[in-house]
């Protein structure tokens, strides 16, 4: 072997090559993989150098998030405000709120702070849903400041609260009649705000939106280190109108050494015409480099099902509230995509209920008819609700699914309980169908809407169990450990039409490792998720991950 | 407070399906408005107007010769919108496209927050020879009736390409959306001007699109028919001829007796016809058809009695358990 090639040793090293399992060495040069194998194989009389600080952990390939957002990046620049605990881009554990009064706290940290007095305060993540449904008043929020702007964003991301000096600044008070401008029992604004309306009138008195600012070099990075943080080597940013200062944000980020993640940026297809977007994706692709990888587009057909706005098929919402929102109608969507289906462009099409997603595989079956593009790999993400029967139209149509398994755990119980009923909440994401019909599937976290951490995903597609403790379809639904892990590595890879470079350790793809504590295979599967996590490898570059 | 709001700038939001005519009358204004437009539009390409009206194209935004410009609003409206009220000099009126399967109301309450601008109109342009299909449309049918829930306006547009009669029963179906609105019939070669008025918000509502839709049912009232089973073609001639003036339409399958292909019914006012169903039409039961009426339609009970007495009598088979469980679960959800 030659001289600059380098052999890592580990305890064991999981391929998810199925032709070679599991081996001890990996050989590695110029950032791709040489061999993979035993001492005997790899080193046995060479000489060459072997690196041993992996010793004592687990090699596996470096995780693949096939769908999850920047937006990931630029929160973390917010105090967060969630439920539930996070891990920030500086590797600390930020506690979830589990009260209106320790929010309360963490904002007047946040506040007291900050320098500039006349600079709103925007956080992140409130979740009422998992905090017992209360709600976040103005007055509350008068108690972190009546001078200084305030701004708490939902963990849904559409709906927020404000406070006082929001109101007054917007002139929203008792005789404003808006539906997005929520009234408190005194007959004033309570200080939640949602919908286009009330969002543009108090943006424009903040001056300044924290979710559509311009993207900067900082975002990303936060983005790279929570991917290390997490074992994650190749990361999508799966809806980006992008605009030129994010192509040049992200062409000077990918070019950088120590830049320690592959990116995947779908382009949203609803900044452009499809002709323009065919253009564009092709203009793109030119520029790609081994960690910036163009040429998705991402198509969004309906809502959400914890929203009320998915698109359900009869009999609809289980609690009787009325069918959600369009966001691409359904005799336009076959024409979208035959424009990109014709010129060779894999979709990733946002379908979270059934009907939708109905109305997604008769526009694919139709461009297949009149155009067929072998391997084109179209996947539906999220697709929360299709039934065995839409499994197989995606089985004999190449159709790959992206399942938002994470949702089982964060939204199970309003699953059961309000929008889909016991049956349907059961199959809720359903890998287990996926599995039978053989439709190649990966799962999620849609970050930052749930927390990057495909461990965790992983652990929620194994285990099956609500937030409240409710296991859900686990008998026909659930995946093994192996299963799991195959779907936020080979499988991710492979709906991103990745995997013949990422997503197994075999020789010839980049050398892309997740190094953990413990071997997955071995740990209870109820502790998938608690696996500590020491850094990544990317491209041969090792990365410690941050701990703070 | 600011400025601003001693002047404040009308704003027209034009709503409809995709196809009524929106862009067709967007460009209608551009090229004959005398005053200084803003127009924001979903898409780009389907504006038309001569290039020699073109002073400047920047790719998203196109200033005309006229001072008239045209933004498209792609995936960032609000930074458009935001662009556009901060321009030097005001503009005389801004013009916003929703798109095809939004709800324009949505976007004009803006106008009736931002305090340097007022809502002028909410005008739906629909298409007039599929509006009555669009409205009862398994998939998009909610998604249309919705955007008339509170325009002031309908373009009922393409009246050249239908007869009086059709013409006719197109705008009873809107009427009966919205009795108290003004409808004008238009081809793309009529239309109008802008209208110059203002609309206030005038109903308190709450912040839920479950109320929000219970209080637009609540304009019309619904009625669904399903049996298993054929119609008696005679008799379902006296049938439907006996069904009350309160009923403005009904429509869907059936099947009448002897005749091996499903049918479609279609009835406006005390006009109908029967047609073979189309192919890609599909239905849980034999006779499954869907009527609307004004607030004053009677019972289903009766309803249900006159098309009853058009069946065709059936070897007394019960009812299996699968259809028992079909219509339990229509009421309990
Ligand atoms: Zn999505
Ligand atoms: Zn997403």
């Amino acid at each position: 072997m030659s001289q600059d090639t380098i052999v890592f040793s580990a305890r064991k090293i999981v391929t998810m090559n199925p032709s070679r399992p599991s081996a001890t060495h990996v050989a590695v040069r110029e950032g791709r993989i040489v061999a993979v194998g035993s001492f005997d194989e790899i080193v046995g009389a060479s000489g060459v150098r072997v690196d041993d600080r992996f010793k004592d952990k687990v090699l596996l390939p470096g995780f693949v998030e096939g769908h999850s957002h920047i937006m990931e990046g630029m929160m973390w620049s917010l105090p967060y405000v969630g439920a539930f605990d996070r891990r920030s881009p500086e590797g600390k554990l930020v506690k979830g709120l589990s009260d209106i009064d320790a929010i309360v706290a963490r904002l007047q940290e946040a506040e007291a702070a900050m320098t500039d007095p006349e600079a709103p305060l925007f956080a992140w993540g409130f979740d009422p849903l998992h905090i017992g449904s209360v709600s976040l008043t103005r007055q509350d929020l008068d108690r972190v400041s009546t001078t200084r702007p305030i701004m708490v964003v939902h963990a849904s991301f559409h709906i927020s609260n404000v406070n006082t000096i929001v109101l007054q600044r917007a002139e929203l008070d008792r005789t404003t009649n808006i539906s997005g401008v929520v009234m408190g029992k005194d007959g004033e604004p309570s200080g939640e705000v949602q919908g286009i309306a009330a969002r543009f009138r108090v943006f424009r008195v903040l001056g300044t939106n924290p979710l559509s600012g311009n993207l900067t070099a900082d975002d990303v990075n936060r983005y790279a280190a929570s991917s290390c943080i997490q074992g994650v080597t190749t990361i999508t940013d799966l809806h980006n109108d992008l605009a030129d200062l994010t192509i040049e944000v992200y062409r000077a980020a990918s070019r950088r050494d120590d830049f320690s993640v592959r990116l995947v940026p779908a382009m949203a297809s609803v900044s452009h015409s499809p002709e323009q977007g065919v253009e564009k994706i092709k203009a793109l692709k030119a520029s790609n480099n081994d960690k910036l990888h163009y040429g998705i587009v991402k198509l969004v057909v309906d809502g959400s099902i914890q929203g009320f706005t998915a698109r359900l098929r009869w009999p609809g919402y289980h609690n009787g509230a009325p069918n959600g929102l369009w966001y691409i109608a359904p005799e336009e969507l076959p024409s979208i995509v035959a424009a990109y289906h014709n010129a060779g462009i894999q979709l990733h099409i946002h379908t979270n209920g059934d009907e939708a997603t109905e109305v997604a595989l008769d526009a694919i079956e139709a461009a297949q008819i009149a155009k067929p593009l072998p391997d084109h790999r179209h996947t539906l993400q999220h697709c929360q609700m299709a039934d065995a029967a839409q499994f197989k139209r995606m089985k004999s149509l190449g159709i790959c699914v992206n399942l938002f398994s994470n949702h089982v755990y964060y939204w199970g119980d309003s699953h059961y309980d309000l929008t889909m009923g016991p049956e349907r909440a059961n199959r809720l994401d359903a890998t287990g169908t996926a599995l039978r019909t053989g439709v190649p599937f990966a799962i999620h976290s849609d970050a930052p809407v749930t927390p990057l951490s495909p461990l965790f995903t992983a652990w929620c597609a194994v285990n099956r169990i609500s937030s409240s403790g409710r296991v859900l379809g686990k008998e026909t639904e659930a995946l093994t450990v192996e299963q799991a892990l195959a779907a936020i590595t080979i499988n991710a890879a492979y709906t991103l039409k990745l995997d013949h470079i990422v997503g197994s350790i075999e020789a010839g793809k980049y050398a892309d490792f997740a190094v953990l504590d413990e071997d997955p295979l071995e740990v209870t599967p109820e502790k998938l998720k608690d696996i500590a996590i020491w850094g990544t490898v990317v491209g041969g570059h090792v990365r410690e991950a941050p701990r703070a | 407070m600011t400025a601003a709001s001693s002047v404040k700038i009308p704003v027209t939001v034009i709503g409809g399906f995709l196809g009524a005519g929106k862009t067709t009358y967007l460009n209608h204004l551009l090229r004959t408005g005398s005053a200084r437009y803003a127009v924001l539009v979903n898409d780009f390409g389907a504006v038309n107007v001569d290039v020699g009206l073109i002073a400047q194209h920047d790719g998203t935004t196109m200033t005309l010769t006229n001072g008239c410009v045209c933004c498209s609003i792609g995936g960032g409206f609000l930074d458009t919108l935001g662009r556009v009220l901060d321009d030097n000099i005001p503009f005389d009126h801004i013009i916003i496209e929703a798109s095809g399967v939004g709800d324009p109301w949505r976007i004009a309450e803006i106008a009736l927050v931002e305090p340097s601008l007022r809502l002028n109109a909410v005008i739906v342009v629909a298409d007039a020879s599929r509006i009555a299909d669009l409205l009862v449309d398994a998939r998009v049918g909610d998604t249309v009736r919705d955007q008339f829930d509170r325009c002031n306006l309908v373009l009922l547009n393409k009246v050249d390409l239908l007869n009086r009669t059709a013409l006719d029963a197109a705008r009873t179906t809107v009427a009966a959306l919205r009795p108290d609105i003004q409808i004008i019939e238009t081809t793309e070669h009529t239309l109008p001007t802008l209208p110059d008025g203002e609309v206030k918000a005038t109903l308190r509502f709450a912040a839920t699109a479950v109320d929000n839709r219970a209080d637009h049912e609540s304009a019309f009232r619904r009625w669904s028919y399903q049996r298993s089973g054929t119609f008696d073609g005679a008799r379902l001639a006296a049938a439907l001829a006996a069904l009350p003036p309160q009923l403005l339409r009904l429509k869907g399958p059936c099947r009448i007796a002897d005749d091996a292909s499903p049918a479609l019914l279609q009835m406006v006012g005390q006009d109908w016809a029967l047609t073979p169903a189309p192919a890609d039409m599909t239905a849980q039961d034999d006779i499954m058809l869907v009527g609307v009426g004004t607030d004053a339609l009677p019972d289903a009970g009766a309803l249900d009695a006159i098309l009853d007495g058009a069946l065709t009598p059936v070897s007394q088979t019960p009812p299996t358990t699968t259809d028992l469980n079909r219509r339990q679960a229509t009421f309990i959800l």
